[in-house]
């Protein structure tokens, strides 16, 4: 007789396969078809709920196809759905490579990253007069702290605008031109709402810097480059749309 | 928790659960979908649960699963319980998972001694991680394992007997898997302790065909059918008040429908109490 774990891994294959398997020793075997069509529903239903403007853009018939492809490749590893969606993104991208449908991939990487800010911790605003207490001598030296929903993006196409289009309303959305804009945005999750900031390039690796722990003067550096970069302008701008939120 | 009917907490209920506060007696959620860390998920059952006791009900643990336990996963329960403070814990009688791969679908286990051992053991382990006494539910079943040696119910009482965990007892899956099974359900009923069972699922379910054989499946889809409510009934006279729950998790409709089914039951709890006396 098989042990227990001999007797859950061959079942657990049967059911992500979808194929009975007489070593089970299951009566009637087709019931496995059973619990492997509730496996790939329940794991294509939450990609759909970390992908909606994917499958808008796509169609369902399509999304489905997709999801079904990317569940055989990439099974769920937690007890928890919602993690399942993470690589989805990569997969589009191995999908469509170069092809005419490349910015799938990123605006899948856009979606995903505003599931996180959606789902990230809160937290409250900076507190200005524990900063204005810092000696002077000591603000290069401070760390910033970014808030928890804070994430930022990147893409030669204007993904935000795809996305906004896709999940405002179910009106046809605007034909949007995928030469119309590149974006460079910071989107964060402040009173309940998701806000997004366009960036600079500076104040990207600024934020990007930050975000890694550094230090003031360190984060500073590196946004230095060939353009023009304000940092007490930028430290003012993240301060008040309450992306930076500490500092230690 | 209050010997009533409650219902199931869904997402798309939140708002109007805050702004009316309706007369349900208590709400369970499914404790996976509020393992963000913030977010208006977590800020809503914040709210409700102010208001409401809360039963959060756990879909992933795998606590059958013959492979070491999930303490990430067990981590993240107990997190949950210290942010909402529920006042039942629950899980499942089944597996998940193993060797790290995830079916996500609850699973039955083979009703066997090693099976039994096991399972205690995993669930006396979750109780310790946990600090208190948790429920195990039935699950629905449309399989038999050839190696059983033992009834479900034999098995569920043994599992209970063994590690001290507490009965919720799904007359809906009993229903489905009696019928599946081809045994009778008040055999089920009539072989649990009745001082086991601190909670009762009522839910819906579908029947299908499949390669010409004849299905229940439970989908949670759909409103209670009469043989369910019947077995509440024999239920209510075997197990007394117990609470409740009215699940709904496909196709779901509106809360007046969730909160009329729940006053079903307390019309059927009322009913037992006037033939009692």
């Amino acid at each position: 007789m098989l042990s227990l774990h001999e007797l859950q891994v061959k079942v657990l294959r049967a059911v992500l396969d979808g194929k009975p398997d007489a070593a089970c020793g299951i009566t009637p075997p087709h019931a496995v078809g059973v619990y492997a069509r509730t496996a790939r529903g329940n794991f294509i239903d939450s990609l759909k709920s970390s992908y909606p403007a994917i499958q808008r853009l796509v169609g369902e018939e399509y999304f489905e196809q997709t999801a079904r492809h990317f569940h055989a490749r990439h099974p769920s590893r937690s007890g928890d759905l919602q993690p399942a969606g993470r690589d989805f993104a990569h997969a589009l991208r191995e999908l469509h490579g170069e092809d005419e449908f490349r910015y799938l991939s990123d605006v899948a990487r856009f979606e995903w990253l505003v599931q996180e800010a959606l789902l990230a911790a809160d937290h409250g605003p900076l507190d200005l007069a524990r900063l204005a207490a810092q000696a002077p001598s000591r603000h290069e030296e401070l760390r910033f702290k970014l808030h928890p929903s804070a994430r930022l993006f990147e893409s030669p196409f204007p993904c935000r605008a795809i996305w906004q289009a896709n999940v405002a309303s179910d009106a046809d959305p605007a034909v949007i031109d995928l030469d119309g804009g590149a974006d460079r945005l910071l989107m964060v999750r402040t009173c309940g709402q998701l806000n997004f900031h366009d960036l600079s390039q500076g104040e990207r690796d600024f934020l990007l810097e930050l975000k890694a722990g550094r230090s003031l003067s360190a984060a500073i550096d590196c946004a230095a480059g060939p353009l023009p970069f304000d940092p007490a302008a930028a430290l003012q701008r993240f301060v008040a749309c309450g992306v930076v939120v500490d500092f230690q | 928790m209050p010997a009533r009917a409650g219902i199931g907490l869904r997402a798309q209920h939140h708002l109007q659960v805050i702004a009316e506060s309706p007369d349900v007696a208590w709400f369970e959620a499914h404790t996976e979908n509020y393992f963000a860390d913030g977010g208006a998920h977590v800020e809503a059952l914040v709210h409700i649960r102010e208001r409401y006791p809360l039963s959060l009900h756990g879909v992933g643990l795998s606590l059958g699963s013959a492979d070491e336990i999930n303490l990430p996963h067990m981590q993240r329960v107990r997190s949950a319980m210290q942010r909402f403070e529920p006042t039942l814990v629950s899980e499942h009688l089944s597996w998940i998972s193993v060797d790290g791969r995830f079916a996500n679908d609850l699973l039955p286990l083979p009703y066997t001694d090693e099976a039994l051992r096991h399972v205690s053991t995993r669930i006396s382990q979750a109780q310790d991680f946990l600090g208190r006494q948790i429920l195990i539910e039935n699950v629905s079943s449309y399989l038999q394992f050839d190696c059983s040696r033992m009834p479900e119910w034999e098995f569920l009482a043994g599992v209970a007997a063994e590690s001290g965990c507490g009965i919720l007892l799904d007359l809906n899956n009993i229903y489905v898997a009696a019928c599946n099974g081809g045994y009778e359900p008040l055999c089920y009923l009539n072989a649990i302790d009745s001082g086991a069972v601190q909670e009762i699922h009522l839910a819906g379910h579908d029947r299908v065909a499949i390669e010409g054989v004849q299905l229940l499946i439970d989908t949670h889809g759909s409103p209670v059918c009469d043989a369910v409510w019947d077995l509440y009934a024999a239920a209510l006279r075997r197990f007394g008040d117990v609470p409740t729950l009215i699940e709904w998790d496909t196709n779901i409709p509106t809360l007046e429908i969730l909160t009329a089914e729940a006053a079903k039951a307390d019309r059927l709890r009322a009913d037992a109490h006037a033939l009692a006396a």
